[in-house]
Parts: structure tokens; C-alpha cells; sequence
């Protein structure tokens, strides 16, 4: 049994005669790459040696409870977010229960080695790198975007004194409540102020440690970040920043960080995806029925795209089963978009829904026209990833991350097979996407064999014993389609 | 809990005497009290505009209606183009977390040419203030007292504004902005839940005009001086002094310090009041 790539990134570097590509993939807490070459490469080379001491049998409690216990030191990290460098030379991932951000690279032997990993105090969500590829700028979960420098060597902790996160008064000698006498006015709160200064009496509590390393506040919502992108135009760089309230803020970049620019109001759901595919142009996707196509620099809204419409008129062929479809097409959410370089003469973008197996390929009409669907590309399985390599100027393939574990169309129901592919490969001549069997054959370690049953060597047969397939079903679930739980549910609390 | 219920069936029965023609009466308190504090993280099932020109301000300042063009000529400027709903004024004040409204009653008299917008994210308190100002209005009639003000230039929503307020506002949109005796939020944890901090700022400084001014005030000196610090460490903010600001003519610090609801009830019980002004700067050119 093999797991499929929560996420995947594609880089490549056309040459005169051909072209040299990589394939970066995640699956659970590994990274794996192989190049055009044939080299693969997996990290950690060998998966938390003192876990194979565990007993194998994990409690079948409920699931979610364990996440509230703070963390043993070896627990088991899932990467869910996959960024390559401008220079396609360094490699960025989230891993998401320990907070970390990890920076790789392949050394000279396209084997990869980590640089650098920092854990930050908040779960980061989503990255971006600034065009000149010196800081990685992080969106996390509590709504703040913190830039760190992409180059990191531990050394530079000795040298550089660590730049405190926000001015929260260290005075803290003596605790002392910030409340008095004076400014506590209801008895029940009288009585918790005697309780703090009770315990204040006690000593001094501990304060969460100060991250060591060097990082910077530029901006935040008070909402979930969803998404981050980086742009340069005409000399001046911007942050866009997506959250769960359907905002799109523009900030300019650092070190003007702090001013906004202004925002990309009328989305009516949470946004959870935000693509730059040409200067000036943004396609913002999320729970809404539509795809946002905006001149961002302007505030300006230039048109919609109703993916919903889309999911629904495939998933209509898809399934003979009705039933709870109008549902389940209500919850659409888009997960994914990525822009195909220029293949014609016309921006050309990929979108994915999470468990919808299939990508849909929208052009997007430049100035003059609205938005049209090009192709609906049916898949095996639920579409997770995409990355795209483009070969020459007129042709990019699209390596596609299959839900090999789900059935096609569902997000909870596990197939009786274990679906037949990982991956699926699809390139693009003129306007049309057609199964690319060259890539698909180039790739075949990957797709099926990478961190799987028929790994040829002792290490990798040590490596599935305990790799992550054991994680329950819900844990699976949860590090796949964790978009849909973004939603507002009306009423909940008030 | 005991009482609960007498307490609801009572303000039901007040609030179904409001509509029986008792306009011009002010609506009384203890009908509205409501615990201190809100969650500013949780999805109140709130209502907002997608963005600033879906407001619907008419409805809040129905004396500042843009009139139909009769003769179908646009003689007059619309500054805001909602769907019908433009009003000849934009709103300028905001008082962030009214409360009952104090400030917001003191300031209308004294800026009457001003458009002033109480924001709180508590219902039943934002809908006293509401109650209020309908009283207000209703008292205020040409024949019987034309010397009292109208304040019709005051309306008071609920929101959360750590969230939206980019939805209620446009870019340098106010001229000041109030922040009075803020939740302090005392334990460590909660410090992100401060109405003020270093992010907020920006947001802050997005919807004031350049030369805009931030207004808070305290009792809490804790809270004071981690307001001074997120505002000072912030490039779009100075501070500015008390007694500048009454040089140039500025009224509300002193309305802010006497009327507030809660500065009152910090007088009744003889503590401290901290003040502190910032003056949002220019945006400086781009690097």
C-alpha cells in the first residue's frame, strides 16, 4: 500500500536540447524527489529510528483528543505546504504539528539535505519566498505574516541577538496583575483578582521561550491566513494575504510591510487560494461558487468564474448516485489553482476542488472577455497537487497528485482497491491536455514505487513497516481535504 | 440560575413598549446590560458589508439621504454610490467599542456637521445606543425645540471591528477614530484579543486620513502603556500630547475623559484615567 502526495512541486530548467526537471512530492512526514535524470532521493533517509521501538499497536481512541496533549519530542510531523525558490535551488515545506519551518536543497549529487528548520510559535499555513529568494515570508494560523531570512546557519543566533516577537513588557520580575483594586468593579472578578495575587505570591511563572532565531513581525488578521503571494511590479513589491473572512489584503512589501495598500472586497465565503498567474492580475479561489479575477493593484474586481457550475456539470457524468450530490456540489471548495505558463497566447489556468477528480483547465481571457472553462480533466482519483513543468516555450506537462486511497468523488469513503496511480501526467500542446506517457514512464518510481511496499531495499522495507499509512483513516482525512472545515457554520455560537 | 427568567419575560415586555408609539422615550439601561465581554476570534453570526459601498448608511442617517435628481441632472455630487443608499456625507467619526454611547451623545452637540458611527460587538448594548438615538431624534421636532440638537448625525451598528472594519470604511475614510476603555484582557494569553497591537495599527492607519487622529483611553495602566507601545513602534503613528491636540482646537479629549460611561463610573470610584493620542502620518514614498 503507498499513500498519496498531500502536495507536490515540479521545477524545471530548460536546456538548449532538453530539459531537466524535478519532482518534489510529500507524503505524510517524507520528502521525495526524482529528477529527469532518474535520481530519486528521500528525507529522512531513514523515518525516526526510535519509533520502530513503539509497540506497533496505537490506541484506537478517538483521534482528536491526542492533539490537545502538548507533543512528545519524536512525534510524527506531516509536511503541508511545499514551496521551491525563485532559483529552483532551495526547496521551503511547512511541517505542520511541529510548527517548523524546513528549508532543503539537492547538494551536487541531487541527493537532499536539510539546511535548516525553525520552529515557529504559531502553526504556519502558508509560505512565500521574495523574488530574491533572501526571506521566506510565513502566514500563520493566528493571522500573522513574520519574514525570516531563507539563508540560516545556527551560528547566526551567537552573533545577532534575537529580535523579541512583540514588546510584551519582560518586566517580569515581580508579577504583578495588571488589574487593581481601582479598575475590577464586579465581585466575581474581585475574588479572581485576589486569586492572581495569591498566586503571584507563589512566583514567577514561566513565560513561553522567545524564538532564537531571527524573524519579524511585518503584518496580521485577525482571522486564519489561507494563503500568501509575493509580487514585484514596476519596482515596488506587495503581500497579498488571504484569510478565513474573506479578505484579500494588499500590503506593500517590506519594509513597508505595515501600510496597506488596500483590500479585494467581495468574496462570501472563506478564500483559500490565491494565484498570480500574469503582473496585475490575481485569481482568488475558496468556498464561494466563483473564481475572483481581480486587478489587485487597483482594488478592482474584473470577473467571475463559476467553478461550482464546473464541479457540478462533471460530477453529473461522474456518478449515477443523486443522492446528497447537490450537497456535496454545495460544499465545493476550491483547493487549488496554478498557472500554466504560456502556452498560446492566452493565460491559461489550472483548478483543483478538493475531492473532485478532476482539474479544470480555464482560460482566462485576458481584458477583453470573460473567463472561459477550456477542459475538464478527469482523473483516477481525487485531485490533491499539481506541479508543472514546462519543457519548452510551447509545452508544459502537469504532474497531477492522485487520492489513491479515497474513492473518486468522495472524501470519506476508502476504496476497496488501493487506487492504481499516485500520479497522473497530462501536457499541454496547443490547448489541449492529453496523458503524457513519456513523463508518466519517467516518473514510474514515484508514482509507484517511492516509500512503498515494493521498495527494493532493507531500509525501505523498514520504512513501510511503520510509515504513516498506519495513521487512522481521520488523520489521513485531515492532512488531505483540510479546506471544507474553513467554513463558517451559521448560528454556531453567538 | 434563579430570576433568569422574570429577567427575560421583563425586557421582552419593555421592548414590545417601545414600538407603541414611545419614540421620544430614552431607552432605560438595566433593559440592556449584557456581560463585558466578547470573543473578538468567534464567528458571531454577525452582519457586514462585502465592502464599503454595500453599506447601507441611508437607513443609519436618514437626514443625509442624497434626494433623487428630480430633473434627472446630476447637479450633485454623490460621494458614496451604494445601491441607492448614498448619503451627501461620509461617516468620519468612529468610536470603536461605544459602550451605552456617552461619547458618542457628548460629540454630536459638539461636531454637529460631523457624521458619527458607535461600533460594539455586544447586541443588546449596541441596540440601547440605537434605542437612544431614535429617542433622540424623535424629541428633537422644528416646532417644539429647535434649539436642542437633532443628532441625527450620530447612529450607532454592531460589529466586529478587529475584523471588518475594511468593510465599513474606505481607505483614509476618518478623521478620528475612538477607542475608550477598552476590555484590558489581562492574562497573557488573551493579549491578542487587544483592540490595539502592532497589526491593528496597519488597519487603523488604512481606514484614517492622513493627520487623522487615534484617540484612547484607560484606567488600566498596563493596557495604557501596551497601547503607547504597539502605536509608537508603529511607522504611521506619532504620538501626540493632550495639550497639542487642545491647542489646535480639539474638543474631545476632554468630552472623552467626562462623558464616557465608563470614565464616570472611574470617577465615582476615584481611579486613574491614562489618555494617550496618536496622529497617523503621511505614508512615506515608496523605497
Amino acid at each position: 500500500m503507498t499513500l498519496p502526495f498531500q502536495c507536490i512541486e515540479a521545477y524545471s530548467l530548460p536546456t538548449e536540447r532538453s530539459c531537466e526537471w524535478a519532482v518534489f512530492g510529500v507524503c505524510g512526514s517524507r520528502l521525495v524527489v526524482q529528477t529527469s535524470s532518474g535520481v530519486t532521493s528521500t528525507w529522512p533517509t531513514e523515518q525516526y529510528p526510535t519509533r520502530s521501538t513503539e509497540p506497533a499497536d496505537e490506541p484506537e481512541g478517538p483521534p482528536g483528543k491526542r492533539v490537545k496533549l502538548s507533543p512528545p519530542a519524536d512525534q510524527i510531523m506531516n509536511f503541508s505546504c511545499l514551496t521551491l525558490s525563485n532559483g529552483k535551488e532551495h526547496i521551503v515545506a511547512i511541517t505542520a504539528e511541529d510548527k517548523c519551518i524546513r528549508v532543503f536543497r539537492l547538494d551536487s549529487e541531487n541527493q537532499l539535505q536539510q539546511l535548516s528548520q525553525r520552529c515557529m510559535a504559531r502553526r504556519p499555513c502558508a509560505l512565500a519566498i521574495t523574488s530574491d529568494d533572501s526571506t521566506i515570508l510565513c502566514a500563520d494560523k493566528f493571522g500573522d505574516v513574520y519574514s525570516l531570512p531563507l539563508q540560516y546557519t545556527p551560528e547566526d543566533d551567537m552573533t545577532e541577538t534575537p529580535i523579541p516577537e512583540e514588546s510584551e513588557t519582560p518586566a517580569e520580575k515581580d508579577y504583578k496583575p495588571a488589574a487593581s483594586v481601582l479598575t475590577v468593579h464586579s465581585g466575581r472578578n474581585r475574588k479572581v483578582l485576589e486569586e492572581q495575587m495569591k498566586q503571584a505570591s507563589k512566583g514567577v511563572k514561566k513565560s513561553k521561550e522567545p524564538l532564537k532565531f531571527k524573524h519579524e513581525l511585518l503584518l496580521g488578521h485577525v482571522s486564519m491566513l489561507t494563503d500568501i503571494a509575493y509580487a514585484r511590479i514596476d519596482e515596488r513589491s506587495y503581500i497579498l494575504t488571504a484569510d478565513r473572512d474573506e479578505h484579500i489584503r494588499v500590503s506593500r512589501g517590506p519594509p513597508q510591510a505595515h501600510i496597506i495598500e488596500g483590500f479585494c472586497q467581495g468574496h462570501d465565503e472563506f478564500v483559500t487560494k490565491l494565484c498570480l498567474p500574469t503582473p496585475g492580475v490575481l485569481v482568488s479561489g475558496g468556498g464561494d461558487p466563483h473564481l475572483y479575477i481581480w486587478d489587485w493593484v487597483n482594488s478592482r474586481l474584473l470577473n467571475k468564474f463559476c467553478i461550482r457550475d464546473a464541479v457540478s456539470a462533471f460530477m453529473k457524468t461522474l456518478t449515477e448516485d443523486k443522492s446528497n450530490l447537490e450537497d456535496k456540489i454545495s460544499k465545493t471548495v476550491v483547493s487549488g489553482i496554478w498557472n500554466v505558463p504560456a502556452t498560446s497566447t492566452q493565460d491559461v489556468i489550472l483548478v483543483a476542488c478538493e475531492g473532485v477528480p478532476a482539474v479544470f483547465s480555464i482560460s482566462l481571457g485576458g481584458t477583453n472577455g470573460p473567463p472561459v472553462l477550456g477542459q475538464t480533466i478527469p482523473l483516477t482519483g481525487n485531485a490533491l497537487d499539481v506541479g508543472i513543468i514546462s519543457q519548452n516555450k510551447e509545452f508544459c506537462t502537469a504532474i497531477v497528485s492522485i487520492d489513491n486511497i479515497h474513492k473518486p468523488g468522495s472524501t470519506t469513503e476508502i476504496r476497496e482497491d488501493e487506487g492504481p496511480n499516485r500520479l497522473q501526467c497530462f501536457s499541454c500542446k496547443g490547448n489541449e491536455w492529453h496523458e503524457d506517457s513519456d513523463v508518466m514512464a519517467k516518473l514510474e518510481w514515484l508514482n509507484r514505487r517511492a516509500l512503498g511496499d515494493e521498495g527494493d531495499s532493507g531500509t525501505d522495507s523498514k520504512v513501510t513497516s511503520q510509515s504513516p499509512r498506519r495513521a487512522d483513516e481521520k488523520a489521513l482525512r485531515d492532512i488531505l481535504y483540510g479546506m471544507e472545515n474553513l467554513r463558517k457554520r451559521p448560528g454556531a455560537e453567538d | 440560575m434563579p430570576g433568569e427568567p422574570a429577567k427575560r419575560t421583563k425586557r421582552e415586555e419593555y421592548k414590545s413598549t417601545l414600538g407603541e408609539g414611545q419614540d421620544a422615550q430614552l431607552p432605560k439601561k438595566k433593559f440592556y446590560r449584557q456581560r463585558a465581554h466578547a470573543n473578538p476570534f468567534s464567528d458571531h453570526s454577525l452582519t457586514y458589508p462585502k465592502c464599503p459601498a454595500d453599506m447601507d448608511w441611508a437607513s443609519l442617517y436618514p437626514a443625509y439621504v442624497v434626494e433623487e435628481p428630480q430633473d434627472g441632472s446630476h447637479d450633485q455630487k454623490e460621494i458614496s454610490e451604494g445601491k441607492g443608499n448614498a448619503i451627501t456625507k461620509q461617516v468620519e467619526i468612529a468610536d470603536i467599542g461605544c459602550g451605552f454611547g456617552g461619547l458618542l451623545f457628548a460629540l454630536a452637540p459638539k461636531l454637529p456637521d460631523t457624521l458619527i458611527l458607535g461600533m460594539e460587538i455586544r447586541t443588546s448594548v449596541t441596540e440601547y445606543v440605537q434605542d437612544k438615538v431614535r429617542a433622540l431624534r424623535a424629541q428633537h421636532t422644528p416646532t417644539t425645540n429647535a434649539s436642542t440638537h437633532d443628532f441625527q448625525n450620530v447612529s450607532c451598528i454592531r460589529a466586529n471591528t478587529m475584523k471588518f472594519l475594511p468593510n465599513f470604511f474606505t481607505r483614509a475614510q476618518l478623521s478620528k477614530i475612538f477607542l475608550c476603555f477598552p476590555d484590558p484582557h489581562f492574562k497573557q494569553r488573551k493579549h491578542k484579543a487587544r483592540i490595539v497591537s502592532y497589526t491593528l495599527a496597519s488597519e487603523y492607519a488604512y481606514v484614517l486620513r492622513p493627520g487623522g487622529i487615534v484617540y484612547t483611553i484607560t484606567d488600566v495602566e498596563d493596557l495604557h502603556n501596551w497601547m503607547v507601545g504597539h502605536f509608537e513602534k508603529h511607522p504611521s503613528f506619532e504620538m501626540v500630547g493632550e495639550e497639542e491636540l487642545e491647542k489646535e482646537g480639539d474638543v474631545c479629549v476632554g468630552i472623552m475623559r467626562k462623558e464616557t460611561e465608563e470614565g464616570k463610573k472611574v470617577e465615582r470610584n476615584k481611579g486613574m484615567k491614562f489618555v494617550a493620542c496618536f496622529r497617523r502620518a503621511e505614508d512615506p514614498p515608496w523605497p
